[in-house]
């Protein structure tokens, strides 16, 4: 923040008081005055500052009577007092019940003034990231608590699937059914391992530290596909690529994988197996500045209600083969990190377009 | 011979209703099963059978997408009284959480909360006792 974007409101019932505190500092300071102190509220109920200086000797209400007024409703401007004769328990008022920053004295010297401004605002600004800092850390609590909750439901399930299945296996009197039950334990440990690369991934995303390379999309889809191919719907669906890209586009290839990574499962997991053929179509177009990315599935799509909520963590919309929510989230996390955007449109029963847009990072 | 009871499954995983589908007919312990993977969808089916239920045993999973389980007994609570009283629901879950547990035990329309795997064993002496 700029010293301009210091935000001070003056209040002294002598105007020329007023006029030359203005002519001193305007040019520094984003300065509000009155002579008075009704109008004062008034200005502080429109706008926020960040420092405000009162005279003490004025009709009606002194400074410090001001500033014991104002400090319960406007508890964030640092409040300076104004003061031509200091007795003493005055001062002692002004700091108990006026809660004062600094008391300066009249005539008020340039750089002494200037000085308690700048300490002031170091103060508010120190006391404002405080506040942010408390408002992220109960946001992370929060986020921690329910990312507790929710992957505890998801190690702990596949795992118990897993157990009932070996229960109903030990039932069984045939041998040769037992690859039936076998087959079981396999798709729900696998589903436990996909759980165990995502949060890896969402952790990595979250904490890790971003190493930026000159990113060759036609390689990095390659990649992806050989990862997934091996799913076994992937036989069923055809995958088209249209990839454009001229110069040198520079980002984070983990992000990036990521993002490939997830939404081409997805629409490989969520294809309509009612259509006679399934598909999805990625469109790259990449230049140095910027890259926009499109997946295109004619899948299951997803519901009008459910549109808002797919990037949100654990969400899981629908109930069929559903996954356990932290995809998409992890995509919208990344995209986030490199500052980007992603917009979806779908149409239930026809299919989802994903629209990403990711400046370069050294735009 | 044992006393064999008509179920709904109510669950999420195509698995675990797999599982217990065919765990509780093995066991002989099952007339029939019914299995849901949507709460909201077997809600629906209590409410347009109506007179017709017999005595049902529900197995309702915790944790679901779109309605949970608890969700589910909040709507089966506003059910009118013939139809609930042929009703007996378990809650069949992995939680851990104790807040779950707790909110479980304290509700009056579940009678117990059985921890997954489903021992066909426990469930065998809860119901006939």
């Amino acid at each position: 923040m700029t010293e301009k974007q210091i935000r001070i409101l003056y209040i002294d019932d002598e105007e020329h008081n007023l006029q030359s505190f203005k002519a001193s500092f305007r040019k520094q300071y984003n300065i509000t005055t009155t002579t008075s102190v009704v109008e004062a509220e008034t200005f502080m109920e429109q706008k926020d500052f960040h420092i405000i200086l009162a005279d003490q000797k004025m009709p009606g209400m002194t400074g410090t009577q001001f500033f014991e007024k104002i400090r319960v409703r406007f508890p964030e401007p640092i409040r300076i007092l104004i003061t031509g004769h200091t007795d003493i328990s005055a001062a002692i008022d002004a700091i108990n019940k006026g809660e004062v920053f600094r008391f300066i004295d009249k005539p008020w010297d340039y750089t002494y003034v200037e000085n308690a401004i700048t300490h002031a605002f170091e103060i508010f600004s120190t006391r404002a990231e405080l506040k942010q800092r408390n408002l992220d850390l109960e946001k992370a609590y929060e986020e921690l608590d329910k990312f507790v909750y929710s992957a505890s439901h998801d190690l702990r399930a596949p795992l118990m699937s897993v157990l009932g299945i070996v229960n109903l296996a030990l039932m069984e009197e045939n041998v040769e059914s037992q690859n039936e039950y076998l087959d079981l334990i396999k798709q729900s440990v696998k589903k436990l391992d996909t759980f165990i690369i995502n949060i890896i991934d969402y952790y990595k995303n979250a904490r890790g530290v971003a190493t930026i390379t000159p990113i060759n999309f036609e390689e990095l889809v390659n990649d992806v596909t050989e990862a997934i191919k091996y799913l076994p719907e992937f036989e069923n669906i055809e995958m088209t690529t249209d990839i454009k890209q001229t110069g040198v586009f520079e980002s984070d290839m983990m992000k990036l994988r990521i993002i490939f990574n997830n939404l081409i499962t997805n629409a490989v997991k969520f294809q309509d197996t009612k259509k006679e053929k399934s598909f999805i179509k990625l469109t790259i177009l990449a230049t140095p500045a910027h890259t926009s990315i499109t997946f295109e599935d004619n899948g299951l799509g997803i519901k009008k209600d459910d549109l808002e909520k797919i990037f949100k963590m654990f969400y899981r919309a629908g109930a069929t083969n559903s996954g356990s929510g932290i995809g998409l989230y992890i995509v919208h996390e990344a995209i986030n990190k490199l500052e980007g955007e992603i917009k979806v449109t779908s149409t239930l029963g026809e299919g989802s377009i994903f629209e990403i847009n990711i400046p370069s990072v050294n735009k | 011979m044992t006393a064999q009871f008509d179920f709904i499954l109510i669950d999420d995983s195509a698995f675990d209703l797999f599982i217990y589908e065919k765990l509780i007919i093995k066991s002989g312990i099952g007339n029939s099963v019914r299995p849901f993977n949507s709460a909201q969808d077997a809600l629906e089916y209590l409410a347009s059978e109506g007179e017709n239920l017999p005595e049902i045993v529900i197995l309702l999973d915790l944790q679901m997408p779109g309605m949970n389980g608890f969700e589910f007994i909040e709507q089966f609570d506003l059910l009118p009284e013939h139809i609930k009283e042929k009703i007996r629901i378990y809650m069949l879950s992995s939680t851990i959480d104790t807040r779950d547990i707790d909110k479980a035990k304290a509700s009056a329309s579940i009678i117990d909360l059985l921890s997954k795997p489903l021992e066909i064993g426990v469930l065998k002496t809860i119901l006939i006792n």
